[in-house]
């Protein structure tokens, strides 16, 4: 009998979102393809956003789990626990660090981040107890062994993960110290009255939180570590500068990384530029952007889109990943924050165009903060129309407003119909404009 | 993160440890204890009366006074349990707003709970008691109260009052279910459900979110339902019926099966004894004829729960902290709305979840939240 011809090996390496969500998409499609599903972090999908509710005890690992247990089993996913050493893209097939090879026929990185090395030299070459990151399964647990109830800990890095470890840190019973370089917290999405906003919540609860703190280097003082700047004394330190794609691995195996981030080079279908066969998605991917800047994006909700697109290119389709809009939420502390279009950032950063938002060019800002809250909304407009919103302490559908945003409506008609966007649980006061409210040119 | 639900699975008997199990124990045995002891009517003096009643008998060791024929009169076992009954839901109320009273939404709807249990199921009854006049408890409606229409309930009930207990039932609960959802009775009046909510709220994890336990639950508690109705034909059939018919004593025997098995062990024993093993919700997901009868009604009716499309990480904390057992994640990472039978409104997934993407709703209209689309955006 003639042997038929063989199942193509679709490999992906790394079974969060963009992976897992890749690997489902492939199953769904071809019932007969041979999947393989590689991860060294942990043998389920979990969501690693919830890292910080792991910390604290407010779910359990399995309770971050997003499918079932038995995924595996009823999507026939063969699965391998064990880390990827290296590719050779020439002979299609990966080396495993207990030394097997895997071979592939078409190849999906999705390797994700890690935290990005806190730039002082020579900090990580005794692997120090005090220094810790917030990003993988890894880190959790050897924070969680070394975060003691009493003990003082400086979180570096004015960004989500930064509040989030603070949040934790501070919650265990440690003295947390949240050192902020930017002159106010997470300049690229909130402006100054916002951060301030933020900044006093953050306060409140009895977090060290630092504006204007930039942290130079650091001394070893007995078990202790002085950080040179604040001149402050520490037990720990955890570094949240950011997060950069976890392709360490793949250098100089020919797939092409970007030299500033480190992110794989794709085209539109998310196939390396110098690689064919080889995908990237989520995390590791360098994509281009709506405003035509290539950078990862590192966001949970894109991961799982580029996951399904880079799915559909593996099989042959002609697919383009295309981001759209932006949007993103998060949570400070107890605040919530949801925007969506364009909010100029305060803080230019390196890849990124500077903001066309002059007063000359018919940018204006709408602004309100209901008094004695942490209640916020900031709305801005091009032209008359409104281009894009930013909301602390209540709940929006992101939806409705990219509508508007697409819709061109003016801002009037946007403030009369505000209400058509909250998503708050019921029984809280609706939406209304203050006479503090201010509407200034420029954005 | 919610400040109050730190440490939950670090707690002492949140997590089906060996305190967890003697808890369980604990409470199966006191119910146990109040179902079980029978009173001994023909007796003369009250010891030898609740001698076979060891709640009864232990109110009258500690020195409660009897009437001349030994009755406990008003202050008898039940209006010890109710009284305990209501004393947990304050308590835990008072718990459960220090871990989540940061929402109005829970505020409000805890208030209700406690106050309803506290003066329809535990005031009003007593003091009709103490006035000589039948008392009643005007928050139950059948078919969780399974005996309501039986007929020593119906021969001494006034009409205003079954008029109250027979539109509540069949028309103003399901009326209000259908335009406001099954949580208006379940989460907002119930004293099961109220006891759940405060009491309970420790356990609210511990609700299998699996497949397997979804099917036990349909199967059970539609049964349950089916059982509960059936028993109601099976009175008016036996009202209906002449005086020699041998339905009289099947009905006779149905009931005291169903007010043994139903009523004392599911919803009583295993309903509130395994909070600390199976989470809270326990009888109303798995038993009450109630919960499956309103759930049929929300399923036709406007409520449910909007999913924000494109915004949900995933990170688990809706599917956790939901009591019903009900897989919220699954439904949020696809941008879908949730409209599941079973779902009693409380609105905890809701409110813990970190990216605002769950709302409770009602409005007649889809409104402007239903549609996905990929926006560009032109500067």
């Amino acid at each position: 009998m003639p042997a038929a011809n063989p199942a193509p090996h679709y490999v992906i390496i790394g079974n969060s979102i963009a992976g897992i969500e890749a690997a489902i998409a492939i199953r769904n499609r071809d019932r007969d393809a041979r999947i393989t599903v590689i991860s060294g972090e942990h043998p389920h999908p979990y969501a690693r956003v919830s890292l910080m509710y792991i910390f604290c005890g407010q779910l359990s690992l399995k309770d971050t789990q997003f499918y079932p247990e038995d995924l595996y089993d009823r999507m026939r996913f063969e699965r391998i626990f064990e880390r990827v050493t290296g590719v050779d893209v020439a002979g299609r097939r990966l080396a495993l660090e207990g030394g097997r090879t895997v071979e592939y026929d078409k190849l999906l990185l999705a390797v994700g981040s890690v935290g990005r090395r806190l730039p002082w030299p020579g900090a990580y070459e005794a692997d120090p107890a005090f220094l810790h990151h917030f990003v993988t399964l890894g880190d959790l647990r050897r924070l969680d062994a070394a975060a003691k109830p009493g003990m003082s800990v400086a979180v570096i890095g004015g960004g989500l993960i930064g509040v989030e470890a603070a949040e934790v840190l501070h919650l265990r019973g440690l003295k947390t110290h949240f050192l902020i370089r930017e002159p106010f917290y997470f300049p690229v999405a909130l402006d100054a009255a916002e951060a301030n906003v933020v900044a006093e919540h953050i306060r409140h609860h009895g977090v060290d939180a630092r504006t204007n703190a930039p942290v130079n280097g650091f001394r070893r003082e007995g078990a202790k570590v002085v950080l040179e700047g604040p001149d402050l004394t520490v037990d720990l330190v955890v570094g949240a500068i950011g997060v950069e794609p976890a392709t360490a691995f793949l250098r100089g195996s020919g797939v092409a990384l970007n030299d500033q981030t480190g992110g794989v080079e794709v085209g539109d279908n998310l196939e390396s530029t110098s690689a064919p066969g080889i995908f990237a998605a989520g995390d590791c991917a360098q994509v281009t952007w709506i405003d035509g800047s290539r950078r990862p994006e590192q966001l949970w909700y894109t991961a799982r889109d580029q996951g399904r697109t880079a799915a559909l290119a593996m099989l042959g389709d002609d697919v383009k990943y295309r981001r759209g809009t932006w949007y993103n939420s998060a949570k400070f502390f107890d605040v919530e924050y949801t925007t969506a279009g364009f909010i100029p950032y305060a803080a230019p950063k390196a890849g990124r165009a500077p903001a066309p938002t002059r007063a000359e060019d018919g940018w204006q800002t709408w602004y309100q903060r209901v008094p004695g809250s942490a209640v916020t909304q900031r709305i801005v407009v091009k032209d008359g129309s409104v281009k894009g919103f930013n909301a602390l302490g209540t709940r929006w559908d992101h939806n409705v407003w990219m509508r508007w945003i697409h819709e061109r409506r003016p801002l009037a008609w946007v403030l009369a119909h505000m209400n058509d966007a909250r998503f708050d649980e019921e029984f809280i006061a609706p939406f209304a404009v203050l006479p503090s409210a201010t509407l200034v040119n420029g954005a | 993160m919610q400040a109050g639900l730190l440490s939950t699975y670090q707690h002492p008997v949140r997590n089906r440890n060996g305190l967890a199990w003697a808890l369980s124990a604990l409470l199966m045995a006191f119910y146990l204890l109040l179902y079980f002891g029978k009173e001994n009517y023909d007796a003369k003096d009250a010891l030898t009366r609740y001698a076979h009643d060891p709640l009864n008998l232990l109110i009258v060791k500690l020195g409660w006074p009897t009437g001349d024929n030994g009755s406990l009169w008003v202050f008898n076992k039940w209006y010890l349990y109710a009284a305990l009954y209501t004393l947990g839901m304050a308590i835990g109320g008072y718990f459960m707003l220090k871990k989540h009273g940061n929402s109005r939404y829970h505020r409000l709807r805890t208030y209700s709970l406690v106050s309803v249990q506290a003066i329809l199921g535990f005031m009003l009854p007593i003091a009709l008691d103490f006035a000589h006049r039948p008392a009643w408890y005007f928050s139950y409606f059948f078919p969780l109260k399974y005996d309501l229409f039986f007929p020593y309930n119906l021969d001494h009930m006034q009409a205003t009052v079954a008029a109250w207990f027979i539109f509540g039932s069949f028309v103003g609960i399901p009326t209000l279910v259908y335009f406001k959802g099954k949580r208006a009775y379940c989460s907002w009046i119930c004293g099961c459900g109220g006891l759940a909510e405060t009491f309970g709220d420790p356990w609210r994890h511990l609700s299998s979110k699996s497949d397997r336990s979804w099917r036990i639950e349909q199967f059970s508690v539609y049964t349950v339902m089916f059982l509960a109705f059936a028993m109601l034909g099976m009175v008016l059939a036996d009202g209906l019926s002449a005086p020699d018919s041998p339905i009289h004593g099947w009905a006779n025997h149905y009931k005291e099966w169903y007010s043994l098995a139903i009523g004392a062990v599911f919803s009583g024993v295993l309903g509130t004894g395994l909070y600390p093993l199976m989470g809270t919700r326990v009888w109303c997901r798995f038993g009450c004829p109630m919960a499956a009868m309103l759930g049929l009604i929300q399923k036709f009716g406007r409520f449910r729960i909007t999913a924000k499309k494109d915004m949900c990480i995933s990170c688990g904390n809706c599917s956790t902290y939901c009591e019903m057992g009900i897989d919220v994640r699954a439904y949020a990472m696809a941008g879908k709305d949730i409209k599941r039978s079973s779902c009693v409104g409380c609105g905890m997934c809701a409110h813990v979840c970190p990216r605002g993407v769950l709302k409770l709703e009602t409005s007649k209209d889809v409104g402007p939240h239903g549609e996905i689309q990929v926006w560009t955006l032109d500067l």
